[in-house]
């Protein structure tokens, strides 16, 4: 546990840079989570300001072409696109835990069979795959999460596996084989509990890679479909009218930018903090 | 022979992950919501059809006897025939590539240049600096996280107003005119670069710190070496290892999947290509590109294996 505590005291000393990347990312979470019951306005009301109309004190971001205010669908959309990306991540790390334990503790062809799939998902640019995946099943949220998970499961059981390959023959994994433990528990008790550190950091990883491809599938008119709007689809919407009312992409871009940088932030800092790395003085 | 028993398996893992890799393809396209003769012959179709088209098209035999017909296909060359043009996929996809090497070369070049010198001097540094003031990170940060087509966006909109030297579409052959090509390749170029520089500047100051916590670093710093003789005899080659593996996964995305830079600035590359081949519910040219962006992907991670082995001595020395 002093690890921990230790890890945690350091992510405490955090600097500047990670203290603006924690208290972006918690604004733009209470945000989304509590945006629908915030006062912000109506982001589906037609005709609520002229169209198109630039930002002003009563609509930050401006209006869009249907002359709706535009700041409540970004909320809208920081909502779904943290939302999409965070249920994919999360179900993709359950599941990559899973199998990178299994294969590094398994071995054998359990090894082989999970590091070879690992490598066939990897092998697909995540974009392009996202095509595909779009011509199978249809553009929408489903396709969205699964090309998230394509593009995040091999990060997930190659980090696992290699830490379970770490720490498969120590003395208390042996002591619990003796013990008559089954394989089951031994992955859940046993070895579980030492993979988390690693877990956590590639979770922060593949986050910000989900809400990249979200977007940009969004964005390419593959994921989340109108009426709903994520910050890509809102990208898209206003790229249609970049050049006159550029404030739509800039604002859903800055914002989405911002969602992202403070998603790298914190998982620096959380990395750092459970894996520091000293560097020394060359003089 | 050393060369030899390193590389060995991980040229059958590579082969295993293609066979892997074209299975997959292979059964997403047999997936397709209405099957092939649907999605050939629009909703209102006859039985006898749908019939002929199954035949000739070898859908009404068993999976695996498809499965092999297509392999040994496009080993002959065969990738499909794009259903809108009538024409080969494949001669399509390479007059396209090009187009793509080209972009990948300017926006790795530009990653290059730009992030392996940031990253040794911000990982030389790291440890005098204080944390917050690390420009290594700031740079990382930002350029890992501002999505390409927010930043071709932005770069659009400020090179629409102000039409500077660039132009957006309107693309020419370099071997025709070069300068008309780079006003419109240089762009996206560099917009598909940033998120590189990041990758490369972090990847290098991680490896440049691992390098400097090593005892032969400790040994220099004592027997009084310069900084600058340490830095180029003992950091840069042992950094530079980690960054071949990066830039070759890097390389090999830019390869396969340039999709989103291309489609917002009208370059016509193999990304655009596949994505209106999705668009025209023209599936072949999507299975065959998947396909080649995969195949491509796998041969650059082999060739960094090999570079790698090149670069690293102790590789497969020890067994």
């Amino acid at each position: 546990m002093s690890g921990f505590s230790k890890a945690a005291g350091r992510l405490l000393r955090a600097d500047a840079l990670t203290l603006f990347g924690l208290i972006t990312l918690v604004t733009l979470l209470f945000l989304g989570i509590f945006g629908p019951w915030l006062p912000l306005g109506d982001p589906s009301r037609i005709a609520a300001g002229p169209r198109l109309g630039a930002p002003s004190a009563q609509f930050l971001f401006g209006t869009d072409e249907l002359g709706r205010d535009f700041m409540p669908r970004v909320v809208q959309g920081i909502r779904s696109t943290f939302l999409l990306s965070a249920i994919a991540v999360t179900i993709t790390a359950v599941i990559g835990s899973l199998l990178g334990m299994a294969a590094g503790y398994l071995g054998r062809f359990a090894d082989q069979a999970i590091a070879r799939g690992a490598d066939i998902l990897f092998a697909f640019p995540a974009l392009v795959a996202g095509l595909l995946v779009a011509a199978v099943m249809g553009p929408g949220q489903g396709s969205a999460i699964t090309v998230i998970s394509i593009a995040t499961l091999p990060l997930f059981i190659r980090v696992v596996r290699s830490v379970t390959l770490g720490i498969a023959g120590r003395g208390f994994v042996t002591a619990a084989e003796v013990a008559g433990a089954s394989t089951l528990r031994i992955m859940l008790v046993h070895l579980l509990p030492n993979v988390m550190g690693a877990v956590m950091v590639q979770l922060t990883y593949a986050l910000s890679i989900g809400m990249i491809i979200e977007s940009a599938l969004s964005f390419l008119g593959l994921g989340v479909q109108p009426p709903d709007a994520s910050l890509g689809s809102l990208l898209r919407q206003g790229s249609s009218y970049l050049t006159i009312a550029p404030w739509m992409v800039l604002s859903s871009g800055a914002v989405l930018s911002l969602a992202i940088m403070s998603v790298n932030l914190v998982g620096d800092a959380v990395r750092d903090a459970l894996e520091p790395l000293k560097g020394r003085p060359l003089t | 022979m050393r060369l030899v028993v390193y590389l060995l398996p991980r040229v059958l893992a590579a082969l295993v992950t293609l066979f892997g890799v074209s299975v997959l393809v292979f059964l997403s396209l047999r997936l397709l919501p209405g099957g092939y003769a649907d999605i050939l012959l629009g909703p209102f179709v006859t039985a006898e059809a749908r019939a002929i088209i199954a035949q000739r098209y070898g859908l009404d035999q068993p999976l695996v006897l498809q499965y092999l017909r297509w392999v040994w296909a496009m080993l002959g060359g065969d990738f499909g025939i794009s259903m809108v043009t009538q024409r080969p996929v494949i001669d399509e996809l390479l007059r396209r590539a090009p187009v793509t090497l080209q972009l990948a070369l300017i926006a790795l070049g530009v990653a290059l240049a730009v992030g392996y010198p940031l990253g040794v001097l911000s990982g030389t540094r790291a440890a005098k600096t204080r944390k917050g003031r690390d420009f290594g990170r700031v740079i990382g940060a930002m350029g890992a996280s501002v999505p390409d087509f927010v930043l071709g966006s932005v770069l659009i909109f400020v090179f629409s107003v102000w039409s500077l030297w660039f132009r957006v579409g309107g693309y020419v052959p370099f071997s025709t005119d070069p300068v008309g090509n780079l006003r419109t390749m240089l762009l996206p170029g560099f917009t598909l670069s940033v998120f590189g520089v990041a990758l490369i500047l972090r990847t290098t100051r991680d490896a440049v710190l691992r390098v400097m916590t090593e005892g032969h670093i400790t040994a220099a710093v004592a027997r009084g070496d310069p900084p600058r003789v340490i830095i180029r005899r003992h950091i840069l080659r042992n950094a530079a290892i980690p960054v071949v593996t990066v830039v070759a996964t890097y390389f090999g995305f830019l390869l396969g999947g340039a999709v989103i830079v291309e489609v917002l600035f009208s370059v016509p590359g193999v990304g655009l290509y596949i994505f209106n081949g999705l668009l025209n519910r023209d599936y072949a040219i999507v299975q065959a590109g998947v396909l080649l962006a995969a195949v491509v992907f796998i041969s650059i991670n082999m060739l960094a294996d090999v570079l790698y082995a090149l670069i690293d001595p102790r590789v497969g020395a020890t067994r």
